[in-house]
């Protein structure tokens, strides 16, 4: 058990490669297993520590396999909370960005309703993903998946942020709420396909294939996260209360806006 | 171990690694069933508070309360004869160990639709009322209706899928094994169905005050009420054919 | 100024296509090189602009010299963090700094062919009936206007596939080359357009007056007009 708690040992590396000074990764979590040859670790640049939510941002982006291989390391919460606090803040910013097209209470109701949006998402589909990783066969703990989801959704509202500026300047131009719409539908559309690549990618890399489970997960998250748009509506144009008095289905929703649209320009 | 351990080991049962899995029922570890049964009555309960609170707070904690009697007592009221039919069909187990490998079953159940009681949740949070001259409310009461059987379909499955390698690690042969899982599936579907019935409502009718049992309590059974309504329909198919 | 002649001796390495130099200067973010490649890139679309406006009028040119870098230069910025955060999601490892300085350098080649043909285009302008004698000189108009989008096309061209030359360099492999250049043009192509649309007009109406922008230059968006107008064609 004590051989657990001490970092997972380097598969042979060949001598030219070897940095001069290895950075000191965290100590293994109880119960992981030391990684296999080409998985997150094996490389010296995985096992950089994670210090804080920018470093965590630019890892997210272009260093994927130090996140999973610091989830497999003890103070793994930390990097998750640092994770979640990056979906958190982007998701904020997008939303004001996205609040931008009404202004006045929008511009704090849209942050608010988007950010808690996805966290909800996340929340409400995290035990379906362990439950399918544990069915599919993966070997992967509980709070592997927790950062696994985290990364996913920091991604996702990450990449938003690199959407804002485009984003903002459309709903400075449109007075179309369809149009709109349809447009942070396609940004988000990108930036989920982008995490839930990096999600799977992470199974994978933790040695957890399980595609098949993966993949229906995958359609439940993007319909929740779909119809979390209408139950938290509306988060573009305007209404006289915080949250919907009627329950819709997303599709009806959208049918709605497209024909309100269509016959009185559904000014913002 | 002890039963917060043992917790720890529910993976290894949805994981279906058989030969952890043999070796636990092999012996009784009051821990482990404690675990179980711990696991057993949240996932359900949890799942049964998703549906009630469709209808209404009220009727959540009640269906929360009541959707984990029907898998317990199931697995109770069947122990019997679920233990005599084994070995009768080929499958060397006693009443503790067919006992202990139907209660892992509703485990791997249980805790499949505890993890899906959050969409269950999010499902009855979007749909309207139900309401039957609302179109739209008639469509969602389907979806929802669609939804709940999808994830009961899936989580049965499920834990018969990995109730059958246990069956076969103790089976003379394949063949024992499925003719043992559709006979214990079978006896299960019967009498589990009844025990619904009896603990009827799980949703409510919207006219119907909330309540923990229905007013006909040991009124009529399930199969009674399907045989009045294949007779309806085949009566009224009749006089339309005259 | 002997540091403002050597970093403009560099521009003919950008576009010959020397990938390795390039590789090399988007590394590190050097001032004079980087103001000499702003100034190519303004001057370049800039002359491109005033041979385009002077169709319409001299005052057209002016304002479409000063609109035309505006688009290059906003659309560089706008997609700037997006940019970067797609090149190491496709497979090219760069960062802001270097994302930011490669589509720079890219508009900075486009825009010197661009400044290239402009002494072009003013004489084909200049021997172009003016765009208000619509009706005698169909041919002459739609000449003018085939040279300015094959001029702008070849300069696109050419940026790309300089910039693509680079990106493999900058590692990755020739898929994630493709895969980020492909989503770098659809993302500038997508902010451009409707940058161009919120900075119109260009060459203008001989039905308006000419104007620096238009009187509603907020109102509705580059693809609304694409749609209404597929909707007009195939609905009215």
């Amino acid at each position: 058990m004590s051989d657990m708690n001490n970092t997972p040992p380097l598969p042979p590396q060949p001598s030219n490669s070897e940095p001069a000074s290895t950075p000191t990764p965290p100590p293994a979590a109880p119960g992981a297993v030391p990684p296999l040859f080409g998985a997150p670790g094996t490389d010296p640049a995985d096992r950089v520590p994670i210090t804080n939510m920018f470093g965590a941002s630019e890892a997210l982006l272009r260093h994927p396999r130090r996140i999973w291989f610091q989830l497999t390391q003890s103070g793994q919460l930390h990097l998750t909370l640092a994770l979640l606090g990056i979906a958190l803040g982007c998701a904020l910013v997008y939303g004001f960005v996205v609040g931008t097209f009404s202004g006045q209470d929008q511009l704090w109701a849209a942050p608010v309703k988007i950010a808690a949006g996805l966290l909800i998402s996340g929340l409400i589909c995290l035990p379906s993903l362990y439950i399918f990783s544990c069915l599919g066969g993966a070997n992967t703990r509980l709070l592997e998946v927790c950062g696994l989801v985290a990364g996913l959704l920091a991604l996702l509202a990450v990449l938003l942020i690199g959407f804002a500026p485009v984003a903002w300047i459309f709903s400075q131009s449109t007075e179309s709420v369809a149009a709109m719409g349809a447009l942070h539908l396609a940004f988000a559309a990108i930036a989920t396909g982008f995490g839930l690549k990096f999600l799977a990618l992470g199974f994978r890399e933790l040695n957890a294939r399980f595609s098949g489970g993966l993949r229906v997960w995958a359609a439940v998250f993007v319909l929740v996260l779909l119809q979390m748009t209408t139950a938290l509506r509306p988060l573009i144009g305007t209404s006289d209360s915080f949250l919907p008095s009627e329950k819709k289905f997303f599709l009806a929703h959208w049918f709605d806006t497209l024909d309100k649209d269509s016959r009185t320009g559904n000014p913002r | 171990m002890n039963t917060a351990v043992q917790v720890t080991q529910i993976p290894v049962l949805l994981r279906g690694e058989t030969k952890s899995v043999v070796a636990w029922i092999r012996q009784w570890d009051w821990s482990r069933v404690r675990a179980w049964v711990a696991v057993t009555v949240l996932g359900a309960a949890l799942f049964g508070a998703a549906i009630g609170w469709w209808r209404a707070p009220l009727q959540a904690f009640y269906t929360a309360a009541k959707f984990p009697l029907v898998l317990l007592l199931t697995a109770l009221g069947n122990a019997v004869l679920n233990a005599m039919l084994a070995p009768l069909l080929g499958v060397n187990m006693g009443l503790r160990q067919s006992l202990l490998a139907v209660l892992m079953s509703f485990t791997i159940a249980a805790a499949i639709l505890g993890a899906f009681a959050p969409l269950q949740f999010f499902v009855a949070w979007n749909v309207p009322s139900f309401n039957l001259e609302l179109r739209s409310a008639f469509l969602g009461y389907r979806f929802m209706q669609f939804a709940t059987v999808s994830f009961i379909a899936f989580a049965g499955v499920m834990a018969n899928v990995r109730l059958l390698p246990l069956l076969r690690a103790h089976a003379e042969t394949d063949a024992a094994a499925l003719r043992v899982l559709f006979a214990w599936l079978a006896g299960n579907l019967f009498l589990g169905s009844q025990i619904c019935w009896v603990l009827r409502p799980f949703v409510g009718l919207p006219q119907a005050p909330v309540e923990f049992l229905g007013p006909g309590l040991f009124q009529g059974s399930f199969y009674e009420e399907v045989f009045q309504a294949l007779r309806a329909v085949l009566l009224q198919q009749a006089e339309v054919g005259l | 100024m002997s540091v403002a002649v050597t970093e403009l001796r560099q521009v003919p390495a950008l576009l010959r296509g020397e990938a390795e130099s390039a590789a090399v200067w988007t590394e590190t973010c050097d001032a004079p090189r980087v103001a000499m490649w702003l100034a190519v890139t303004i001057g370049g679309s800039a002359a491109f602009g005033a041979a385009m406006g002077w169709w319409r009028a001299p005052e057209q040119a002016l304002y479409t010299a000063v609109k035309f870098p505006l688009v290059i230069l906003l659309t560089a910025l706008g997609n700037a963090v997006l940019n970067a955060m797609l090149a190491p999601l496709l497979g090219v490892n760069i960062g802001l700094r270097q994302s930011l300085l490669a589509v720079l350098m890219s508009f900075t080649i486009a825009a010197a062919i661009l400044g290239a043909a402009s002494p072009l285009l003013a004489f084909v302008v200049w021997n172009t009936p003016p765009l208000a004698e619509r009706a005698s000189a169909g041919g002459a108009h739609a000449f003018l206007l085939l040279t300015i989008v094959v001029i702008i096309a070849f300069a696109g061209v050419a940026a790309n596939l300089r910039l693509l030359q680079m990106l493999r360099r900058l590692g990755g492999g020739a898929g994630a080359a493709r895969r980020v250049l492909f989503a770098w043009l659809a993302g500038n192509l997508f902010l451009g357009s409707q940058l161009s649309w919120m900075l119109r007009p260009f060459i203008g109406s001989p039905g308006l007056s000419v104007q620096f922008l238009r009187d509603d230059p907020l109102k509705g968006s580059f693809y609304e007009a694409v749609f209404h107008a597929i909707r007009r064609l195939f609905l009215d």
